[in-house]
């Protein structure tokens, strides 16, 4: 009951911010957009007849159509708008969050309710979520369907995106917690939360970067260093590979074009990366990256336990 | 086995609570306080007493630096009773989203309350604290007396046996202030403990059966109105005539003459007759036998002079 109090909260709070309408107007533009465009046998209609691109990509036959799509789909739409913007957008909004809850005055009848700190804490991080699991789901939900009725391409491994996208933001809502329970400030949360996604990214580049240049691995620190590093951080980079597989897409490096004079060596090693990315096992990811959070929540909930308000 | 009953009797029971906050500020340096069930104590002090955090210790928001007693027969900073208790903080807000009817059944919801009593209970307190036309308005729109009324009316959404209130007047007008005073007297007949602060004194005066006064992090006085009031009462007799015939006989009594009124500090009813036989044997009239009772306020500009590092000001240095 109790927890079911703050998540019902943490859904009306979301609603609350003027980021929400903001963000459930892209997802609407978006599949709006995607409604505008239709696949005819000799090429794609935009707008309705108002333009017509002359191409038989699409044309080559129902698996290769499926294929693309669903590329289309993760890669192009769900990856950059859902997972960079959205994202940014939901740390912007739920930033506030915490701060908010502890400020002087909210505070106190919270914690004099029946319930020990840390599950308050607890609920009201997985509260936080809410914002972004109604928006990926509002989201994917929406394309899905377009792609589905207006395409006639149904890809139901694309809805794995939802968990997937939230389990970004969780990755990165951690941080922004651990900020706040220490600073009591939002924009503190946003910005270091920001600087914290870039470092987790770099680190799994660097560490991709091994793979491009297998000589360098003859730096055996540096190596064994991006290694490691690898392996605590949460590979936020990881995300978007899961998403594709899981909806079955091709895998990127079959469409990159190909560019004679970077030659074929570049092409397998960029080729090599791309296979050692989806080799991942999920279960590796995503349960390493988990217990990273974990640990940071736990930084967080001891914080926010132990303090006087 | 008689005194544990005993120690349970009490509603609050608070020995030697002790709170230093960070930089060594000594908000409470060793409170006992004892309420009884089913009456309305006022905690009582200036502003920076330490009447704040010492509620604050009760509802387990601050951990106490050291405490010993009991809350409702458990020991303090005991969850599982919170349950039993409303709390209204001081300068208290609730999240701007949420209409009035929402905040209370929010926060029944987290104090544990059925839906079902949630439900009904919302309207009828609405309807006490005179808010039911705000039902349905955001929070953020209420004035402060208006966020008060609900305040109050959020601490009873539990049924709750004890009711900690801190500064419940604040922000009320006289009206408002009435109504609160005529709730909690309401409460106290349906056998509800209460604990309220307050640095206003006349809120309190005419609804507690005891106060305790905190001064600087210390309980200067701790009574039911009357016995604070009766051990500092004086009787003033003014009285016409040659005051300078008298005045070695009433110095011997030990009473303060000032020009035609002869003042006997403390409850002293033998002194008093003293003073008349003197007055009277020298034939002079006595205009008027007056006996003075101290407010609240006298007592607590008293007990401020009593506690070593009490000069009204906040944040208590000593060591
Ligand atoms: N969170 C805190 N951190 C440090 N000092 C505090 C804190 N809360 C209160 N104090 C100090 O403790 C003393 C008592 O404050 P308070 O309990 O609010 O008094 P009252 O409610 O009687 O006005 C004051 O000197 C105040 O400055
Ligand atoms: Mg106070």
């Amino acid at each position: 009951m109790q927890f079911l109090a703050l998540m019902i909260d943490g859904f009306r709070e979301s609603r609350d911010r003027k980021l929400f309408w903001v963000m459930l107007l892209m997802s609407l533009s978006v599949a709006s957009a995607m409604f505008c465009v239709a696949f005819k046998p000799n090429g794609v209609d935009i707008l309705f007849g108002t333009w017509q691109i002359e191409t038989d990509v699409f044309t080559i036959g129902d698996e290769v159509r499926a294929d693309i799509v669903a590329t289309v789909l993760v890669e192009w739409i769900a990856d950059t708008i859902l997972g960079w913007i959205g994202v940014i957008i939901a740390i912007i909004a739920t930033a506030g969050f915490f701060p908010t809850l502890m400020e002087r005055g909210v505070v106190e009848v919270l914690l004099s309710k029946p319930m020990p700190r840390w599950g308050l804490f607890l609920a009201k991080y997985l509260g936080s979520m809410v914002f972004l699991l109604v928006h990926a789901t509002i989201f994917v939900g929406s394309t899905f369907l377009v792609a589905g009725f207006r395409w006639g391409v149904w890809v139901p491994g694309y809805l794995l995106t939802i968990p997937l996208v939230v389990l970004l933001f969780s990755y990165l809502y951690c941080v922004s917690v651990l900020v706040a329970v220490y600073t009591r400030n939002a924009m503190a949360a946003v910005l270091l939360t920001l600087v914290a996604w870039t470092m987790f990214a770099t680190v799994q580049s660097v560490d991709d970067m091994f793979v491009f240049m297998p000589e360098w691995k003859e730096y055996r620190t540096a190596y064994q260093a991006s290694q490691t590093a690898r392996w605590i951080v949460p590979k936020t980079q990881d995300i978007p590979i899961l998403a594709k597989r899981w909806a079955k897409a091709a895998a990127a490096v079959e469409l990159m074009p190909i560019n004679e004079e970077v030659g074929h060596k570049m092409r397998d090693r960029a080729e090599a990366v791309e296979r050692a990315r989806m080799a991942i096992h999920p279960a590796l990811t995503i349960g390493s990256s988990l217990l990273f959070e974990a640990f940071v929540v736990m930084l967080a909930m001891w914080k926010f336990s132990r303090k006087d308000y | 086995m008689v005194a544990v009953t005993e120690m349970t009797n009490w509603a609050v029971d608070l020995i030697d609570v002790h709170k230093t906050y960070p930089r060594n500020i000594q908000a409470l340096r060793g409170v006992n306080i004892q309420v009884g069930r089913g009456e309305i104590f006022g905690l009582l002090g200036p502003n920076g007493a330490g009447k704040t955090t010492l509620v604050k210790i009760m509802m387990t928001v601050v951990r106490p630096t050291r405490a010993l007693g009991t809350i409702l027969g458990r020991p303090i900073g005991h969850r599982g009773k919170l349950a039993a208790t409303g709390y209204l903080p001081e300068n208290h807000r609730f999240p701007g989203y949420l209409t009035g009817a929402q905040v209370l059944d929010h926060y029944a919801a987290l104090a544990k309350v059925p839906r079902a009593l949630r439900r009904k209970r919302a309207p009828e307190l609405l309807e006490q604290v005179g808010m039911t036309k705000w039902s349905d308005t955001r929070v953020d729109k209420y004035s402060k007396g208006m966020l008060q009324r609900l305040g109050i009316a959020q601490a009873l959404m539990n049924d709750p046996e004890l009711i900690v209130l801190d500064e419940p007047t604040d922000g009320l007008d006289p009206v408002g202030r009435r109504d609160v005073r005529a709730l909690l007297l309401n409460l106290r007949d349906q056998g509800k403990t209460i604990f309220l602060n307050s640095h206003l004194l006349s809120e309190l005066e005419m609804v507690c059966d005891r106060v305790a006064i905190l001064v600087n992090g210390l309980v200067a006085r701790q009574g039911t109105l009357s016995e604070l009031t009766e051990h500092t009462v004086e009787t003033r007799i003014t009285f016409c005539g040659d005051t300078a015939s008298v005045e070695g006989d009433l110095k011997k009594i030990g009473v303060k003459l000032d020009g035609s009124m002869a003042t006997v500090g403390g409850y002293s009813p033998e002194k008093v007759n003293k003073v008349i036989d003197v007055l009277r044997k020298e034939g002079l009239t006595i205009e008027s036998v007056q006996p003075h009772r101290f407010s609240l306020e006298d007592i607590l500009v008293e007990a401020m002079g009593h506690v070593p590092g009490a000069d009204g000001r906040a944040g208590a240095k000593q060591v």
